[in-house]
Order: C-alpha cells, then sequence, then structure tokens
C-alpha cells in the first residue's frame, strides 16, 4: 500500500479517537440525541471523505501523466486540455440535482414539514416521558431534582452557595429571613402574594403591641428583627417579646405562619417558594422576577431543594 | 453556446447576471408579498428603547448574543418561547445574531431585572465569576443619544408606517399606545419620565444624579431595552 | 511586437498590494486579540478601562471581520485583477490614460474609505449587519469604488487583443457583478435625519445613522441572502479567479479540462444563490425556504469541488513541482481547504446537524478553515508569483516561504480542530436534559468549558499572524534587496532566493 494512503489511515484513526475521547470524556456527551450522533458523524465524514479525496488526486500528481488534446487558445501561455469530465464527479453532480428535485417535488414538497409541528411532538414525547418517570418523586431525590433546577436557573442571582451574591443582588437562601428584610417588611408592609392571594401584611402603622397597648416602636422593630431573622431561637430574648406582642397573632406563637393568614417565617416553606416562583417578590433586596418557563413539578423541586438548604445545621 | 459567450463579454455578463438574479426573485420577493405582521401584543419602541436599542448595536451585543429562540425543547426551557416572525415586525435592523457566546436574549426581560443589569453590565465578574463578558461601565457615563433615537422612530412612522400615537391590540384584548412626542423637546421629557421609572431601581448614584438632571446615561436606556425583551 | 512581451504597467496593482499586506497585518492582529480576548476576558482592559470601549470584543469584532474581508481580500481582489487581468486580456494599462486614471482613482477612494471605515466602527458606527456593517455614507464609497472598478474591467476587456476571455476573467465579472447586486440590496437604508418632527423640526440626530428599509424577518432573509453570497463573491469566486491563473501559470501546465472549467462556473453561479437560507435554518422564516437552503447547499459541493479537482488534476504528474516549490504548496493545500470548507459548509446545513453547528464555534472553525485555508493562503501565493514580476527581482527567501507554510499550517490546524471541539461540546450541552428532565447545564457552564480551546485557537491564530509577518517582511526584502531578475527569467515558476 502507498505509503499516503497509509498517513490518511493514520489520520482517520486518530480523528477517530480524538473524537471518541471528546465525546465520551467531556460534558455533554451524545445522550442518544440524534442531532448529537449527526453533528459528529458529520465531522468524522468531513475529514475522512475530504482525505481520501485528495489522495487519490494527490497519487495521481505522483504517478500519472498530464494527457489529452490541447486547445488551440493559450492565455498568457497558459494552455487548456480537452479532456472529458471526470466521471465520479460528474455522476455526483447529477446525482445531486435529481435527488433535490426529488426532495421538492416528492420528498418533502413545499408544505411537507412544519418545524413547529416537529417541535411540538418533541416537547409531548419528553413531557410524557418525564412527567410519568417521575410524577412520584419525593424526599432526597426531589431535593437532587430541585438542585439540578437551581443550577441553571437561579444560580445567576443567588449565586453558586445560594448566599445570594454576597448579599448585594438576590436573597440569601441559606437563612429564612435577613435582619434588613424584616425591618423593611414591618416599616413598610409587604404585599407579594407570598401566601398566594392578595393578602397584605400591613405597614408600621398597622401594627399594635398587645402588651403595650401602642403601636411598634423603632427599638421593637429593631429587637424583633434580630429575634426573627435569628431563626425565632433565643426565646428569652426582648425580640421574643415583641414578636409575641405583636406577630403572633399571624404568625402564628412559632412563627411557623397560619393558612390563608400569614405566611411561615420560621423556616422556608414549600409553598411560600412556589408563590414567590410563581409571582416573584419586590423586597428590600430587589426585584425577583416571576420564574414562569418552570413547570410545577420544578418549582415543587427547587423548592424542596432550597428548604434542604437550612435543615442541613 | 458558451464558446460564443465567452468571446462576447456583455452577453456573458449578462449571462451571469441572469442566472445570479433568479434565485433572489423566488426565495425572497414572495416573502415581502406577505410581509410580516406584527402579532398580537407586540409595541413600537419608545424613544428610551430606541435609545438602548441604539446603544446594543453600538457596542456590537449582536456579535455575542442572538436574539432568536429557535423551537426546540432545550432552547424554549432556557429562553422562553421559540420566537414568532411577528414579534420583529419593528425591528430595523433584526438582530438575531449568528453566534451566542452569550446567552440568547430574546426573552431576557422575563427573568432578569434592572439591578440584576446594572451589576451585570458594569461588571460581570462580580456576578458571573466566570463570565467571559467585557463590562461597559463607560455606558454609566457616556449619555444616550435621544435626539437620534427620536429621529429613528419619527423615520419609522414616515417611512415605514410604525403605528406610533395609534392604538395597538394587546394579548388581553385591550389596546395600548405608545406616544411619539411632537418636537425633540417633548420626545427628551418623555423619554426622561421613562428613565425615571428605571432608574428607581438602579443603585448608582451618579447616574441617580445624572437623570435628576434631566440627563440620561446609556446604561439606563440600554436597561430600558432590555427589559422589554420579553 | 507580437514577438516581444508586452510592456505591463503594474502601478496600480503594486498599490493593492501594499493594502492587501497593510490591512492583512491589521486584521489579523486584530483577530488575534479578540480571540485572546474570550480566553483571557482581562485583555478588554488592556489599555485600562478607560479606552475599554475601543479595545473590547464587542466593539472590535466587526474590526476584524471588515478589515480582513474588505480590507485584506478586496485588496487582494483588486491586486491580482489588474495583474491578471492585464496579461490575459494582453493589454496593458500603459495604454490607455483612461483606465490608468480610475485604476489610481479607484485606489485613492478605496483608502478614503477604509480609512473612514475604520474610525467610524471605532467609534460604534455600526448598522448591526454581518459584513454590512458601514453606515450609508461608506456605502456609497464603496458603490463608487466598485463601479470604477467596473469601468477598469470592462475597459480593459473592451481594449482587449485576446479575444476570448480566459476563465478567470469569467470569475472576476462574476465577482463584480455579484457583490454590486448584493450590496446594494442588503444596504437599502433611510438616513434618520431625513425625517421632519411634527413640530416642523428638520435634521434632528446623528446625520450618519440609518435604518433598515426591511422589518424583522424580512431584514434577516435579504441579510442572509447577502451574507451567505458576499462569502460566494467575496471568497470563493474570485479566489477562484486567482487559483485558475497562479497556479497553471506557476507551474507551467495546462488546464486539466474546459469542460470542467464551464460545468463548475456555471453551476457554481446557479446554485450558489439558492443557499442563503442555510443561515436562517430553525428561525422564523418559512420552512420551505429553509429547506430549499439546504437542499442547495448539498448540491453545491459538487460545482465547488470541481475547480478545486480541475486544479489538482492540472498538477498530475507535477509532485516534483509541489515538493520543490514552497508557493505551489500554498495553492495545493488551499483548494484542499477549499474542498475541505465546501463539504463541511454542506454538512452544517443539513438540518439536524445546524440544530447543534449554528451560534457555536463550530461555526467559526469552518470560517476561518475557507479564509485562512483558502483565501489567505491563495492571496498569499498570489503576491507571491507577482512579486518578482513587478518589482524584477527574484523573491528574497524561499526558506522563509517554507518555513511560513509550515507555520501557518500548523496554526490553521490548531485553529479549527479547536472550534470544533468547542463548538461541538458546546452544542451538545445547551441540548443536553439530565436525568430528571432538566437542562444539565447552565449557560456560564458552557462557557467555562471552552477557555482551553479559545486559549488554543488564539495559539493558532498567532502562529498564521506571525507566518503572515514572515510572508511581509519576504515581499519587503524582495522590493528592496532581491536580486534583479530578467524578463526570460519569468515564463514560469517564480524565481526564489534561497
Ligand atoms: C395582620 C397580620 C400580620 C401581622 C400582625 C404581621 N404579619 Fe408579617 N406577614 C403577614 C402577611 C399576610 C405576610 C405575607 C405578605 C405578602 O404576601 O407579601 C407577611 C410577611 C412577613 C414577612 C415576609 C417574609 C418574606 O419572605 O419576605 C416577614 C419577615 C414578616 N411578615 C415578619 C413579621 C413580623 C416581624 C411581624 C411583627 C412585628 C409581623 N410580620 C406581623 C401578616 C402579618
Ligand atoms: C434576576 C434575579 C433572580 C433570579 C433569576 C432568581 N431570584 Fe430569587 N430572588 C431575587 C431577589 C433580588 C430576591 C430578594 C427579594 C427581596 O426580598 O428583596 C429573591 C428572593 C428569593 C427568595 C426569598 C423569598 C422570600 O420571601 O424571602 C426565594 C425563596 C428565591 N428568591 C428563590 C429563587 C429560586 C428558587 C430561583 C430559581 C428558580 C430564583 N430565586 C431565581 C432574585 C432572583
Ligand atoms: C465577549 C462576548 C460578550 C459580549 C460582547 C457581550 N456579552 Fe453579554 N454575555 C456574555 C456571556 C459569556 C454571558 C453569560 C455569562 C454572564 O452572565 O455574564 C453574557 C450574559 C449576558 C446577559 C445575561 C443573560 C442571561 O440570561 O443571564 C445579558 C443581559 C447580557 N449579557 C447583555 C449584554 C449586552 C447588553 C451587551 C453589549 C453591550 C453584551 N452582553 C455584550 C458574553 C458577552
Ligand atoms: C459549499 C459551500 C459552502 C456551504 C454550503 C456553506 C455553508 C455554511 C453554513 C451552513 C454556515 C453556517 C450558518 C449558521 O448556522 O450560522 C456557514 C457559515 C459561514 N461560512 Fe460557509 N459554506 C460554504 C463554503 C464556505 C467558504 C468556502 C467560506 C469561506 C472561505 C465560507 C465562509 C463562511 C462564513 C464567513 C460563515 C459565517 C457566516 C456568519 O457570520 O454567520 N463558507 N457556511
Ligand atoms: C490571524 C488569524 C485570525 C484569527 C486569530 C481570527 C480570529 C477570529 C475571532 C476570534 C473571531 C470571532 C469569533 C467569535 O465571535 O467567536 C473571528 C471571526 C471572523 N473572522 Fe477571523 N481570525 C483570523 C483571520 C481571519 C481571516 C484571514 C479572515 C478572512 C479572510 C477572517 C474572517 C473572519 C470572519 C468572516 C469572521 C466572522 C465569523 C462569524 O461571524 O461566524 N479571519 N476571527
Ligand atoms: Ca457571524
Ligand atoms: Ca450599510
Ligand atoms: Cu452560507
Amino acid at each position: 500500500m502507498n505509503k499516503l494512503y497509509l498517513w490518511g489511515i493514520i489520520i482517520a484513526i486518530a480523528m477517530l479517537g480524538a473524537t471518541y475521547v471528546t465525546v465520551g470524556y467531556q460534558k455533554g456527551g451524545l445522550n442518544g440525541d440524534i442531532v448529537n450522533m449527526l453533528a459528529v458523524a458529520g465531522a468524522v465524514a468531513l475529514v475522512i471523505i475530504t482525505i481520501f479525496v485528495v489522495i487519490k488526486y494527490v497519487r495521481q500528481m505522483q504517478v500519472d501523466q498530464a494527457s489529452g488534446e490541447l486547445a488551440d487558445e493559450s492565455w498568457d501561455n497558459i494552455g487548456e486540455y480537452k479532456n472529458e469530465l471526470p466521471m465520479g464527479w460528474a455522476l455526483m453532480f447529477l446525482g445531486t440535482m435529481v435527488w433535490g428535485m426529488w426532495y421538492f417535488l416528492a420528498g418533502y414538497p413545499v408544505n411537507a414539514y412544519s418545524q413547529i409541528g416537529e417541535y411540538n411532538e418533541d416537547v409531548a414525547a419528553h413531557d410524557a416521558k418525564f412527567e410519568k418517570e417521575y410524577a412520584s418523586i419525593t424526599g432526597s431525590r426531589l431535593v437532587e431534582m430541585g438542585e439540578s433546577v437551581y443550577l441553571v436557573e437561579c444560580v445567576a442571582c443567588h449565586g453558586l452557595n445560594a448566599d445570594g451574591n454576597n448579599e448585594v443582588d438576590a436573597a440569601d437562601l441559606n437563612a429564612r429571613v435577613s435582619e434588613k428584610t424584616v425591618k423593611y417588611v414591618v416599616n413598610h408592609g409587604s404585599n407579594n402574594k407570598l401566601l398566594g392571594t392578595e393578602m397584605p401584611m400591613p405597614d408600621r402603622n398597622g401594627l399594635f403591641n398587645a402588651e403595650t397597648g401602642a403601636l411598634i416602636t423603632d427599638k421593637e422593630i429593631d429587637e424583633v428583627a434580630a429575634f426573627v431573622a435569628g431563626g425565632l431561637k433565643d426565646t428569652n430574648s426582648a425580640g421574643a417579646k415583641v414578636f409575641a406582642g405583636v406577630c403572633s397573632s399571624c404568625h402564628g406563637p412559632d412563627g411557623k405562619g397560619m393558612e390563608y393568614v400569614a405566611p411561615d417565617i420560621a423556616t422556608w416553606s414549600q409553598p411560600l417558594i412556589v408563590n414567590v416562583l410563581n409571582n416573584g417578590k419586590v423586597g428590600t433586596i430587589g426585584k425577583m422576577p416571576a420564574m414562569d418557563r418552570l413547570n410545577s413539578k420544578q418549582k415543587e423541586a427547587v423548592a424542596a431543594y432550597v428548604i434542604s438548604l437550612t435543615q442541613g445545621e | 453556446m458558451f464558446h460564443w459567450l465567452e468571446k462576447h463579454p456583455f452577453f456573458f455578463a449578462v449571462g451571469v447576471f441572469v442566472v445570479i438574479a433568479f434565485a433572489g426573485l423566488i426565495e425572497i420577493v414572495p416573502n415581502f408579498a406577505q410581509a410580516s405582521r406584527p402579532v398580537i401584543g407586540t409595541t413600537p419602541y419608545s424613544t428610551l428603547e430606541i435609545a438602548g436599542r441604539q446603544a446594543y448595536i453600538k457596542n456590537s451585543c449582536n456579535a455575542c448574543h442572538s436574539q432568536l429562540i429557535r423551537p426546540f425543547k432545550s432552547e424554549t426551557d432556557r429562553y422562553g418561547h421559540y420566537s414568532l416572525s411577528g414579534e420583529y415586525a419593528y425591528d430595523r435592523p433584526f438582530l438575531w445574531g449568528s453566534k451566542r457566546t452569550g446567552p440568547d436574549l430574546h426573552r431576557v426581560g422575563n427573568y432578569r431585572t434592572t439591578e440584576w443589569h446594572e451589576n451585570h453590565m458594569k461588571d460581570p465578574q462580580a456576578i458571573v465569576p466566570t463570565s467571559i463578558m467585557p463590562g461597559y461601565p463607560w455606558m454609566f457615563t457616556t449619555n444616550a443619544d435621544i435626539d437620534t433615537a427620536y429621529a429613528e422612530q419619527l423615520t419609522a412612522a414616515q417611512f415605514f408606517g410604525v403605528p406610533y400615537n395609534k392604538p395597538v391590540p394587546m394579548k388581553d384584548g385591550s389596546t395600548t399606545v405608545v406616544k411619539l412626542g411632537n418636537s425633540i423637546a417633548e420626545a427628551h421629557a418623555m423619554a426622561l419620565e421613562e428613565a425615571k421609572a428605571v432608574v428607581a431601581n438602579m443603585k448608582d448614584q451618579d447616574v441617580k444624579d445624572a437623570v435628576a438632571r434631566g440627563e440620561i446615561p446609556e446604561i439606563v436606556a440600554l436597561i430600558a431595552y432590555l427589559n422589554r425583551l420579553k | 511586437m507580437e514577438n516581444r512581451p508586452l510592456e505591463y504597467d503594474y502601478t496600480v496593482a503594486k498599490m493593492f498590494m501594499l493594502t492587501t499586506i497593510v490591512l492583512g497585518i491589521v486584521g489579523m492582529t486584530i483577530g488575534v486579540f479578540i480571540a485572546f480576548e474570550l480566553a483571557f476576558p482581562g485583555l478588554n482592559t488592556i489599555l485600562g478601562s478607560g479606552l475599554a470601549e475601543y479595545t473590547n470584543f464587542s466593539r472590535l469584532r466587526p474590526l476584524h471581520t471588515d478589515s480582513v474581508a474588505f480590507g485584506f481580500t478586496v485588496s487582494g481582489i483588486f491586486a491580482t485583477w489588474f495583474y491578471v487581468g492585464q496579461r490575459v486580456l494582453k493589454v496593458s494599462m500603459a495604454e490607455s490614460k483612461f483606465l490608468m486614471f480610475v485604476g489610481k482613482l479607484q485606489f485613492w477612494l478605496y483608502v478614503i474609505g477604509v480609512a473612514a471605515a475604520v474610525v467610524t466602527l471605532f467609534m460604534g458606527y455600526t448598522t448591526s449587519k454581518e459584513y454590512a456593517e458601514f453606515e450609508w455614507p461608506i456605502d456609497i464609497a464603496i458603490v463608487i469604488v466598485w463601479v470604477l472598478w467596473g469601468v477598469s474591467i470592462f475597459g480593459l476587456i473592451g481594449i482587449r487583443r485576446e479575444k476570448s476571455l480566459y476563465i478567470s476573467i469569467w470569475y472576476y465579472i462574476a465577482t463584480f457583478l455579484g457583490v454590486a447586486m448584493l450590496y446594494l440590496f442588503n444596504n437599502m437604508e433611510v438616513p434618520t435625519m431625513l425625517a421632519t418632527s411634527p413640530a416642523g423640526e428638520t435634521n434632528i440626530g446623528d446625520w450618519l445613522h440609518s435604518i433598515s428599509m426591511y422589518a424583522g424577518t424580512n431584514d434577516a432573509l435579504v441579510q442572509w441572502w447577502y451574507g451567505h453570497n458576499a462569502v460566494a463573491f467575496v471568497f470563493t469566486v474570485p479566489i477562484v479567479a486567482m487559483i485558475y491563473y497562479f497556479l497553471p501559470k506557476e507551474s507551467g501546465q495546462a488546464i486539466y479540462s474546459y469542460k470542467l472549467s464551464l460545468l463548475s462556473f456555471w453551476g457554481l453561479m446557479f446554485v450558489y444563490l439558492w443557499a442563503g437560507g442555510h443561515h436562517l435554518l430553525f428561525s422564523t422564516v418559512p420552512d420551505w425556504m429553509q429547506t430549499m437552503g439546504s437542499v442547495f447547499s448539498v448540491v453545491l459541493i459538487l460545482p465547488s469541488w470541481g475547480s478545486a479537482i480541475n486544479m489538482l488534476l492540472t498538477m498530475k504528474g507535477e509532485w516534483q513541482q509541489v515538493a520543490a516549490s514552497p508557493l505551489i504548496k500554498f495553492m495545493i493545500l488551499a483548494s484542499t481547504f477549499y474542498m475541505f470548507s465546501t463539504l463541511e459548509g454542506p454538512i452544517q446545513a443539513i438540518k439536524s446537524v445546524n440544530a447543534i453547528a449554528h451560534f457555536t464555534d463550530w461555526i467559526v472553525g469552518h470560517v476561518h478553515d475557507g479564509t485562512l485555508g483558502w483565501v489567505g493562503f491563495m492571496i498569499i501565493a498570489a503576491l507571491y508569483h507577482m512579486a518578482p514580476r513587478v518589482f524584477k527581482r527574484e523573491l528574497y527567501s524561499k526558506s522563509l516561504m517554507a518555513a511560513q507554510f509550515w507555520i501557518q499550517t500548523l496554526g490553521i490546524v490548531l485553529y479549527f480542530t479547536s472550534m470544533w471541539i468547542a463548538g461541538i461540546t458546546q452544542g451538545m450541552m445547551w441540548r443536553a436534559h439530565d436525568e430528571f428532565g432538566n437542562l444539565a447545564y447552565s449557560f456560564i457552564d458552557t462557557v467555562d468549558v471552552l477557555h482551553p480551546y479559545y486559549a488554543l485557537r488564539g495559539t493558532g491564530g498567532l502562529l498564521y499572524l506571525v507566518g503572515f509577518f514572515m510572508f511581509a517582511y519576504n515581499i519587503y526584502k524582495t522590493m528592496t534587496a532581491g536580486r534583479r531578475v530578467e524578463e526570460s527569467e519569468l515564463q514560469n515558476a517564480s524565481p526564489m532566493g534561497a
């Protein structure tokens, strides 16, 4: 065998090897996706076809001789043979033209294909597969699924560690609420559909301390904020007293909330997070957009993940 | 015949021209006949949004960002509903892009916010540590060119019949009117009103001060534009 | 008279050779810089944050594409035209004062146009349409330059001695007509200063600014009808014109087959224009147009390969020349890369493959195996062939040329292999869903994996640029220090120093 062909084969094998390594050990991978397979096959075919076709002609440079009848004309001493068309080339040209015409007239005539139709089928198939498979996933699997959603959808704002990007831009999800938020909410009230309804929380002009019989004071706000942000743990603190006097009527004595009245502010709760994802939230930290493109399973899962963040400790 | 053509350059050139012009006639003209009509809910750009769009173009954001969501599950999961022809009815030029060094932005207004853009445009790595997007800090100090934005709106209205000051149908059955200023001064005033709404959610004190003085930094216009991409 | 060779006048050719080299250096240096910016984003502020507006990736990218396409390549087209045209038509520019004047005028207007384009792009004036970024006054300058070139072409043809047109001339004519048609239609824009406000104010805003005549999907359609065929009529057709002259001339061989030339030419002309739809696959243009783009792209393989095969067969039996001459190596590898990218393009035009390839670096890889391997190598070869003949001196160094060839070849291989892996990896990651049916990767994950490939691509580009500097140096030394040569030494192979 000629040395050139040997080289061609070596390069082709190297190409296949490199492809195998890239596809196999890189992120991504074929995933049984026909589109991926075609792309990789295309890349491999491209290299191999080009190499062997060119080798064929290089061989002719090495062993063949120029021949044929020269045309009469010459331009700046460049002559021209009257050779016939290379047969393989001519046949393939004809072949592709026939194929092209077939494609339009018989294969896929003008309106035979709809990319949106194809999309709808793909989506339906995807949904059917995963809905069935994961309809009942719960517990740690649900948290895992939630983490996968979190890493794609939420990191951009809440950061990889879910600490809210240094707390400049988004809420720190490793704690239920920050002191800043509590103060803000008590001062300004809140109306973010955290309960899924329009139910608002009044601002400080609507917050009476049952113990003192007066509106909540600046000092009390500071105290209660520290208490709530601390996870309502320090039950002997001044804040705890304020909480019992002002907040517990709605949020419950333990801060775990009451259905239809006020949300859980002691721990993360599934419905609260889902409500935030459905409606977004505008608070003192900033604006959290509604995450409309997640489906309900994904919302449930990511909520489970967020809840898991504070349960580890 | 070909030998003859090769000796008669004029006819040769005519022949080439006919052969190359043919395809354009068949492929392009039919689409123009059914000129893309806006889908319901698509409104003409406001003055500030156009100024932002011009800033987007000036800085070739389209070199890295597409605005075309293809109908694949993986894209609609990531970016939202696939793009529709009529959504681009007021886009001159179109900004589909051809390379996604960064993510698609056609619906970025749905899942990013003013504050986020403010931080991100100033210093992308502060928000996304491994981002390779350049920062655009000068947009916070250069003012948007509202005159040119206004001229562009006028051109769109006068030459292409873009429906400013006319009710356009919205998805919920209502109508919206996008106003076009009667004069440069009015266009400025309207843009400033819009800018104030954007700036209310921003932190940068210099930008806030500038708007308070009646100036409109490019970043404000750009964010108004990004927020409208939905 | 007929026995003595004509005294051709290469004044204009020389001028455009200069801009080919200078703009090649400018464009490729920017290319290398922006390539490294993607690998090391800190470079965006290399001149400090004050100047970042002018050194960041997005402002520079159109400067790269436009200076290599409209600077380097178009200069190369003009330079070779003003050389090849005279010789195959057997008529000297010196015979017509008028054509000489038109040629020089074209050059100086071109230089002014380039300067205006560079300045405005730096300032951020762009219409955003790829390869048609220039604002309307520059469009007008370009149209004038183009018309002047047309006058040159048809003027020279009008006074030719060679009755029948050589193949290269077919391709130059097609370049002229094709670009004229495409450029005009895609640059239909309305300057916004033409509008009047209801209050009667006129001349509002920036006079340079314009908006496209077409909106949305229609605009996209015209743009990619243009964009694809700009590739055809700037990066393909005129380069084919070059190889049809320079390869047989340098090797002293006759063209393998007239019939093959003929069918490839008319086939290319007819098929190319239909294929633009492959830039709009899965977009909002009607499905049938997209299909048309895909199908014609596949058909396009054959007329493209026809020319390349014709060139390879022209070298039948001449391996010793390929082995001995780096100049011929450039051209043989150029036609190989031409075949490579014209098979790659159609593969990427298949809808299922484009679903991955579009928007990724695989396209950038395709672009550069075409432009670096085919366009770049062919223009370099053409200038190497022309240099001894226009300067009447031996080429300065053959070994330098050989070294350049290998360095640049390695550069190209690094460039496209890294971009293939980057593109296909990224494309697959974008599509991937995990076991839960959710997206497997966030966008930034898909950016992070590209870092090594971006660094590798930058290195490949740097090698190519180094080679280009070697080329510039070799030509410069040829001009100034090469051994003088006689007319008789200039029949075929270019005389070269060691
Ligand atoms: C009248 C009932 C009521 C009282 C009293 C009340 N809250 Fe609330 N609280 C609510 C409601 C309702 C919401 C949910 C509002 C919404 O949807 O935005 C809420 C929300 C909150 C939130 C926001 C949670 C989040 O995730 O942003 C915090 C923090 C909070 N309350 C703390 C307090 C504290 C501290 C007090 C006492 C000082 C208090 N609340 C008193 C009804 C009340
Ligand atoms: C564009 C930025 C952004 C994105 C994307 C984002 N968030 Fe947020 N998120 C915020 C901001 C800002 C806040 C703080 C709002 C406030 O309280 O001021 C927030 C707050 C929250 C809260 C706290 C709500 C409360 O009542 O305290 C939860 C829970 C949350 N986000 C979950 C998520 C999840 C889960 C995702 C992804 C699926 C997500 N976020 C995506 C910006 C974002
Ligand atoms: C060199 C390429 C590059 C350029 C130029 C660039 N970007 Fe980006 N952009 C990125 C990358 C990479 C990301 C993803 C990482 C991140 O969020 O920073 C991104 C992300 C974004 C996002 C967030 C989108 C999302 O879904 O998270 C926005 C908005 C954005 N860019 C706007 C712009 C604007 C506006 C410009 C021009 C003024 C611009 N970009 C220029 C590369 C670029
Ligand atoms: C048979 C011939 C060819 C076909 C069918 C073809 C096809 C394609 C396809 C499908 C794309 C990608 C579109 C996308 O998804 O974004 C593309 C892009 C491109 N090709 Fe080719 N190609 C061919 C030859 C060439 C050659 C020879 C060159 C240059 C020397 C070239 C230069 C380019 C360029 C510059 C782009 C990028 C366009 C952009 O900015 O998006 N092509 N081509
Ligand atoms: C020194 C060698 C070169 C290097 C390092 C280089 C680098 C680059 C880079 C980094 C990009 C941007 C890719 C992206 O957006 O991700 C690019 C785009 C491009 N370059 Fe080059 N380039 C080089 C030479 C050339 C030459 C010689 C040509 C043409 C003759 C060329 C034509 C193009 C084109 C047409 C594009 C746009 C591609 C697209 O939009 O898909 N480049 N180049
Ligand atoms: Ca491109
Ligand atoms: Ca233009
Ligand atoms: Cu193309």
